[in-house]
């Protein structure tokens, strides 16, 4: 390889490097936004604050109304991940070392909820629920959720059973198990922090998702994306910044579980 | 304890024909090993008898039992994996134990017994290890146990040497011959190596596309092979085109690609002047020694040169050429004649010896040797 090749070569390299942290800075600069206006002092929203104190946290705190959203979006993320836990992780078990028709099918149509549009979901579940009468907001939301993230986490499980040894399986059936207790005694402990992560990132998913929420909320019942909508629309104050700054937080705690999750296994995969 | 009956068994996968009409049977207590090149049906078959998976077509009895549809946790049949399959999240005593606690036997009385079967494969002093921390040859001894812990009526073992080194392998055959004497189980081991096989088995099952070929005891199967597979597939030999020139009382004589005509003792088989035949002559029953210019003595031998000299090992193989066509024939290292490139040699044989196989590779004859 000539000189001039190489120089170039490095040349490309250092401008693709620079590109992509340009790229990287553009899509966190507004998570930096949110996290320094969340500690200002004045009334409204600007960038960057002239003072700073804790004043917007404790008025957080001390929301009635906050922290009922707060319960109700932990109660309904929670609903929504085990929901779409057993069954992303159960339908993703079906199709495992299958070649039968459901196999072939069953993937697509799992990823279909994730295809349509949240808004045409929202608003098919509100008249679909209408219709039949079904009024408790937790379930309906639940349900939407659900429609959402078991996709996630069916296509997690995939690509963890993918990588199982399933001669363990049938070592498990050859010895006597019924294939409920192979799946809690020989499939379950080896596929375990793939089913964890499956649930954190539903649990994020649920936790993250407007739109539906917003269609399906009611006067008792609504998720804190939807708070944060129906109080912006009113003031644009930098509660709404603090309540984001909770929502990104819980997001990166939520990755850093799983990824420790992924290095523990991988360290006992090494030891 | 426990006789097999398989009858007509077939496994269809799409187009894929895995197992053809595969009819067999294992005595009670007997040592069958299924033998036959990668992709014949064997393991299909192994796998079919322990419930994992199901026959398009055929049954399966087990001691009588009729147990086709039944699924594997259902069958008292175990199985030894290529790759052992040990769960890797439980230590080696949880691991043999595990088939007892699926049938509810208390943890003392299981983890007695399977320490039990830890002391009969010689791995006692490993029960609180992980798998993951054992060597192959290891790990086969604990799958070995945790099959056996479950006392079953047939163990099924898949090829389960096949990823140890020569020497362990070894090892592990004469050890696997002398468990079978001690457990007195129907074991059907399932190999890809004949001499395994041969080390192993009370009886060979020789499979081929789908199909069993010859089934009988190790030296039967040697000896009389019934077609130009299994004498292709059992060791090393000559293989010569040859075309029969005449019919006589006693069998045939054939003009060989060798140059030389041979007897070949085909008995009354149908044959007749002008069919193809592939002759077999064994390295081990040829006699060679140093020509000295004469001519052959008519018939069963020929002479020619030798061209290449192989070193194998503890054995030197000899390649000699004549009319065009080159046969081998071994002596060990150290053997007191010892041949060189470009030496003269008579190569003779006894006809009784030779094999013949027709055109579609079934035997012409045989039966008798």
């Amino acid at each position: 390889m000539s000189e001039v090749e190489l120089t170039r070569e490095r040349v490309e390299d250092a401008l693709f490097r620079a590109g992509y942290w340009l790229l990287f800075a553009v899509i966190m600069l507004p998570i930096v936004v949110v996290f320094v206006t969340s500690f200002q002092r004045g009334e409204y929203l600007t960038f960057p604050p002239q003072e700073f104190s804790l004043r917007w946290y404790a008025q957080f705190f001390a929301s009635a109304e906050w922290l009922s959203a707060v319960r109700d979006s932990i109660v309904i993320g929670v609903g929504a991940s085990v929901l779409s836990t057993a069954l992303g992780v159960t339908g993703s078990l079906a199709v495992q070392r299958s070649d039968s028709t459901l196999a072939r099918v069953l993937p697509p149509v799992i990823l279909l909820p994730l295809l349509l549009p949240p808004v045409v979901i929202g608003l098919t579940l509100l008249i679909y629920f209408n219709r039949v009468g079904f009024g408790n907001t937790y379930l309906t939301i639940v349900v939407a959720h659900t429609l959402w993230a078991t996709p996630l986490v069916f296509f997690v499980m995939q690509s963890v059973f993918a990588r199982f040894d399933w001669d363990l399986r049938d070592a498990g059936m050859d010895l006597g198990a019924r294939p409920s207790r192979v799946f809690y005694h020989v499939v379950l402990p080896n596929v375990r922090s793939g089913v964890v992560i499956s649930a954190v990132v539903a649990f994020i998913v649920s936790l993250q998702e407007f739109i539906m929420a917003l269609f399906l909320k009611s006067y008792e019942v609504q998720t804190v994306p939807v708070l944060a909508w129906t109080s912006l629309q009113s003031s644009l104050t930098p509660l709404v910044s603090v309540v984001s700054a909770f929502l990104v937080a819980v997001s990166v705690l939520g990755v850093l579980v799983s990824a420790a999750l992924m290095n523990i296994e991988w360290l006992a995969e090494q030891l | 304890m426990a006789s097999v009956t398989l009858s007509d068994l077939r496994k269809e996968y799409g187009d894929l024909t895995a197992v053809d009409g595969l009819s067999l049977d294992v005595d009670d207590g007997e040592l069958l090993c299924l033998l036959g090149p990668s992709g014949c049906g064997k393991s299909t078959t192994l796998r079919m008898l322990g419930g994992l998976e199901t026959p398009t077509d055929g049954d399966v009895h087990i001691g009588g039992d009729a147990v086709t549809d039944q699924p594997p946790y259902e069958r008292n049949t175990s199985m030894v994996f290529q790759s052992w399959a040990l769960f890797p999240h439980k230590s080696v005593l949880e691991n043999v134990a595990f088939g007892l606690k699926m049938d509810g036997v208390g943890e003392d009385e299981r983890h007695e017994r399977a320490r039990e079967m830890l002391d009969v494969v010689e791995m006692s002093g490993f029960a609180d290890h992980d798998p993951t921390d054992l060597s192959g040859g290891q790990k086969q001894r604990v799958a070995l146990a945790r099959s056996l812990a479950i006392e079953p009526d047939v163990l099924l073992l898949d090829e389960p040497l096949s990823n140890l080194d020569k020497r362990l392998r070894e090892q592990m055959q004469l050890e696997l011959r002398n468990i079978h004497d001690e457990v007195e189980t129907t074991f059907v081991h399932v190999t890809h190596d004949q001499n395994e096989a041969f080390t192993l088995a009370d009886r060979i099952g020789i499979m081929n596309d789908g199909q069993i070929e010859q089934v009988g005891a190790p030296r039967e199967v040697y000896d009389d092979p019934v077609s130009l597979f299994i004498e292709e597939f059992l060791g090393d030999t000559n293989l010569v085109d040859a075309t029969v020139t005449e019919t006589t009382e006693t069998g045939v004589v054939a003009d060989t690609a060798l140059g030389t005509e041979a007897a070949i003792p085909t008995g009354d088989a149908a044959v007749a002047a002008g069919d193809e035949l592939t002759v077999s002559f064994r390295p081990e029953e040829l006699d060679v020694e140093r020509a000295d210019g004469g001519a052959s003595d008519g018939g069963a031998s020929i002479t020619g040169e030798i061209t290449d000299v192989l070193y194998r090992g503890s054995s030197v193989r000899f390649y000699v050429e004549s009319a065009g066509e080159h046969v081998f024939f071994e002596q060990s290292v150290g053997a007191d004649t010892d041949f060189a490139v470009g030496d003269t040699v008579a190569v003779s044989w006894d006809p009784d010896d030779l094999l013949a196989f027709a055109a579609d590779g079934d035997r012409v004859g045989g039966g008798g040797s």
